[in-house]
């Protein structure tokens, strides 16, 4: 942990002091941590099932360009990104939004995930899902294994999945990557089933200019 | 079994094959004047390649003339180790690992790195059913009646069929020999009482023998804290009876019958409605079987057995609530086997011998898991044939092959093909090649079980998937599909391609060492497969042939005679088991791990990646046997280790606590930097003094240092004294 801080917060100054040498160079990108990220979790859970209980069932909506929550009343424009409940994760676009939002999970490092890849971008939705499951073919797919996370059915804990670097084209036509590190509140290295779950914890770059790198 | 032994040392002197194999069918009537009557200066160290095998080829041969890696456990060494059930006696063999079936019925064995499905397990070459979740529970076999266990490593589909992949152990019962009397009692740790007796005569043509056993114990409990016992008090009984009659000195006829009841009384702390509740309830379990087996010789080259074999198992589990004495959880399982089977030897020469046979089998499997109480059948006909050709008495080649049919997955060919070498008196070379196979079993095409105590999620065989989906969602309860239904269905066997090679040498003189190397390439690996989450959030899993692994290792025996009545073992086995899928992936760089402290993603190096849960890299066992035939003491000192190994991800707990899985590191495979268990060496001991060839008294102690791991490996007892006294009369009575 402290090697790779000291690492980012060197990285960042070395960025930082060439950024404002050069005025015509694109400002340098860092990655910035997002914290708790609240994806409905109820007001309790039922410890016999274990599921949560209250459920609003709606999203938590993110915009990589803000850094922030964006307001459930905005659902309908194209101001977020990434929609986030439970463990579903929406791209504002096709069936989940008005925006034209594109993600992919690409296997690999987090920080070694210099450039988006070009192509392979898609929409929530977009082939038509299998009749009758309307999140069946979301960008970035939904289920134990499948998606970013692998569930531990011992434990009773989901962990996001090791290398899975989701890389996320905004509306705005503007590149983002990120790597979710925790599903429960605070981050614990051992997380368990009495965790308060459905909480994200995620590392991201975001590029706001017009170019496909991450450094 | 003395004398036996003694025969084909002097036969095996003669050059002719063919002498041999009429040695061994002199063996059958020989056996007769066997007794349990020592031989002075018997030890036992006693020629042990001569011993005779019946598993590897299905006909008498002797051990050293085999060219696949097969071993025996002769009866004076199950004694001697004061073993009591099946598993007792597996778990300190050189390869062989008993597993906890954590969330299944009780032990299973793993060999060569497969799991316990993986080999089939025969009394009397007929296989033993009840594989209720997989494995077979290997405490249902009482080994008092057991004259030896055969092992064949290795697959051996060729001649048996399903199942035979990682290899085969046939429990050879005893035949009725002489007249003989015995009665065996012993009490030990947890309660433990053994109580059991066989009677035995012949009378001219007849010949009758009946073995009964019961054991019980209070099983023990390692998390006191918990309520409930980890292992919950059993009693059992076990009949085995065995009829043989000689119509003439060409045909004979053996009946053998069994019968075991099981009850266990179970007290449970259950989640329900969010509260933890007690219950108490009760778990029986049967199986009978019925055996006769007509042999019949035309000729000196010519005979022909007739064998038929029916056998039912059925178990049935509920637990109530204490509060209310309401239901809380019912199971139920029953299965049948039924199978006529006919074959023939034939010997052109004393260099070529023939081996042919066909049969058919009817299975039936009835559960409440399959959501109705319907029996669903499978029927497999089959033919085999087995080659040996022994060219020279140095040389002999054993080539084979099975074509089962089967009613659901269709046809499997297994060939195989084994040949051995002798270098000189000192060494001898073996190789063998085979495929084997594993048909899907009921559990994967049939299950409709929905498990709403453990989490809750519903498992769907592939037969009953498709409807079963369509049915939910029609009701609307389907939220998500994580695999297109339609790609369901239509399981395959799992096949294996396996080779096999070693070598008998003998280091210096007395000191022996047997050696095989094996690489195991499995196919088609049938594996649970996310099928869709339901809206109240239950993952629904079916089945689909996904998987590739491997498994390979080295297998060492050594054998010495450090004295004349005391022999020195050692076994080692060295394995690596790996799905093939992860391997590669590992390999091209593509698999990841986090650091679970610094959260930080690393990528897993070439090296990195352990292998299968539940496999050790290394295993091994040294042991001591003393055995004094004139003063009648023997004893054993025996250790067996067990290297470290991962836990996957077993969906259940053991008396209320949560096995932690290996994987910390949020890649699902098992790498060096997961949780592993522990190695652990456990050292049991025992002696036993004989007196006037009748009266037997030993006292031991297994696991004498007490290791016990109470969740990691709940298998496994503390320490557990035992003593016994036995009593044998026998009396020779010659053969008309």
């Amino acid at each position: 942990m402290k090697s790779t801080l000291s690492l980012v917060v060197l990285v960042g100054f070395v960025i930082a002091f060439t950024g404002c040498s050069e005025d015509d160079e694109p400002l340098p990108v860092v990655a910035t941590t997002f914290s708790n990220l609240a994806a409905d979790p109820g007001t309790g859970f039922n410890p016999s099932t274990g599921q949560p209980t209250g459920l609003t069932r709606k999203f938590t909506l993110f915009s990589f360009k803000t850094g922030g929550i964006i307001a459930n009343t905005d659902s309908a424009t194209n101001k977020w990104d990434l929609g986030f409940n439970g463990t579903t994760i929406i791209v504002n676009s096709a069936t989940s939004g008005p925006g034209t939002s594109q993600a992919q999970i690409v296997s690999g490092i987090f920080d070694e995930l210099n450039t988006a890849p070009d192509a392979g971008y898609k929409s929530d939705n977009d082939p038509a899902p299998i009749a009758g499951a309307p999140n069946a073919n979301l960008a970035i797919p939904t289920g134990s294994g499948q998606g970013w996370y692998t569930y531990d059915g011992a434990a009773m804990v989901n962990r996001p999945t090791a290398g899975k670097v989701i890389v996320v084209k905004t509306s705005e036509g503007r590149y983002a990557k990120m790597e979710i590190i925790s599903y429960y509140k605070d981050a614990p290295a051992s997380p368990t089933s009495t965790n308060a779950a459905r909480y994200y914890t995620f590392r991201y770059v975001y590029q706001p200019n017009d170019t496909k790198t991450f450094n | 079994m003395v004398p036996a032994i003694l025969i084909f040392a002097s036969v095996k002197k003669m050059p002719s094959s063919l002498k041999w194999i009429l040695g061994s069918l002199t063996l059958i009537s020989m056996t007769c004047f066997a007794q349990d009557n020592p031989v002075d200066g018997d030890t036992i160290a006693t020629k042990q390649l001569d011993e005779v095998i019946v598993t590897a080829t299905r006909n008498e041969r002797t051990m050293g003339s085999l060219p696949m890696p097969v071993s025996l456990i002769p009866k004076n060494q199950i004694k001697t180790m004061g073993s009591l059930r099946l598993n007792d006696v597996l778990t300190e063999q050189t390869g062989l690992v008993v597993v906890p079936q954590v969330n299944a019925q009780g032990n299973g064995i793993q060999i060569q790195g497969f799991n316990p499905d993986y080999t089939l397990i025969l009394i009397d070459g007929e296989p033993i059913i009840g594989r209720y979740t997989g494995s077979l529970e290997l405490s249902r076999i009482a080994v008092g009646n057991i004259k030896q266990i055969e092992i064949v490593k290795g697959p051996s589909s060729s001649l048996y069929g399903s199942d035979a992949l990682a290899g085969v152990i046939n429990i050879i019962t005893d035949r009725p020999q002489g007249t003989r009397v015995n009665a065996a009692i012993r009490y030990g740790t947890n309660n433990t009482l053994d109580v059991n007796g066989d009677v035995g005569f012949t009378k001219k043509k007849l010949g009758v023998y009946l073995y009964g056993n019961r054991y019980h114990t209070d099983g023990y409990d390692l998390s006191p804290q918990n309520f409930g016992k980890t292992v919950s008090p059993f009693t059992n009984y076990t009949i085995n009876s065995k009829i043989t009659y000689k119509f003439s000195p060409l045909t004979d006829i053996s009946v053998a019958g069994r019968f075991f009841n099981e009850d266990q009384v179970f007290r449970f702390e259950v989640e329900s409605n969010g509260s933890r509740i007690r219950t108490a309830g009760n778990g029986n379990t049967q199986d009978w079987n019925f055996n006769p087996v007509l042999t019949h010789r035309f000729s000196d080259k010519l005979k022909a057995i007739a064998r038929f074999y029916s056998t039912h198992y059925q178990t049935e589990t509920y637990l109530n609530l204490e509060t209310d004495g309401s239901r809380y959880y019912q199971d139920d399982f029953t299965q049948s086997f039924t199978r006529p089977e006919l074959n023939a030897e034939y010997f052109f020469n004393e260099k070529n011998i023939l081996t042919i046979g066909g049969g058919y089998i009817k299975e039936m499997v009835q559960t409440s898991r399959y959501g109705d109480e319907e029996n669903r059948y499978q029927e497999t006909s089959y033919g085999f044939f087995q080659y040996e050709w022994l060219p020279m008495q140095k040389v002999s080649v054993i080539a084979g092959g099975r074509y089962d049919y089967n009613s659901i997955y269709g046809g499997q060919f297994s060939p195989k093909l084994s040949s051995r070498y002798e270098l000189n008196k000192k060494v001898t070379f073996k190789v063998s090649g085979g495929i084997g196979f594993k048909a899907p079993d009921f559990r994967q095409l049939y299950f409709n079980f929905n498990n709403s105590a453990a989490g809750g999620y519903s498992v769907l065989g592939t037969e009953v998937a498709i409807d079963r989906l369509a049915e939910l969602d029609a009701a609307g309860q389907i939220q998500t599909y994580l695999f297109d239904p339609a790609l369901l269905g239509n399981l395959q066997a799992e096949r294996s391609v396996s080779i096999n090679a070693g070598a008998n040498i003998e280091v210096l003189p007395s000191l022996k060492m047997d050696l095989n190397v094996f690489h195991n390439s499995i196919n088609n690996l049938i594996e649970t497969q996310a099928v869709a989450i339901t809206t109240s959030g239950q993952s629904i899993y079916s089945y689909r042939n996904i998987l590739r692994a491997y498994t390979q290792g080295v297998e060492s025996n050594f054998s010495y005679p450090v004295m004349k009545y005391l022999n020195l073992s050692a076994g080692y086995q060295l394995l690596y088991a790996k799905d093939r899928d992860v391997a590669e992936a590992v390999k091209a760089g593509e698999v990841y791990w986090r650091d679970p402290t610094t959260l930080v993603t690393k990528r897993l190096k070439p090296g990195e990646y352990f292998g299968l849960y539940n496999r050790s890299r290394h295993m091994g066992n040294l042991k001591l046997f003393y055995d004094h035939k004139p003063s009648g003491w023997e004893g054993s000192l025996r250790v067996i280790y067990r290297g470290r190994y991962g836990i996957g991800n077993i969906r259940g707990n053991i008396q209320g606590e949560v096995i932690p899985p290996s994987d910390t590191n949020s890649n699902s495979i098992l790498d060096i930097y997961d949780e592993f268990v522990k190695g652990y060496a456990l050292v049991n001991i025992s002696a036993a003094k004989t007196i006037k060839n009748s009266l037997r008294l030993q006292v031991g102690v297994d696991n004498l240092f007490d290791y016990t791991e109470p969740v990691l490996i709940p298998n496994l007892p503390g320490r557990l004294y035992y003593a016994s006294v036995s009593y044998s009369f026998s009396k020779k009575n010659v053969q008309p």
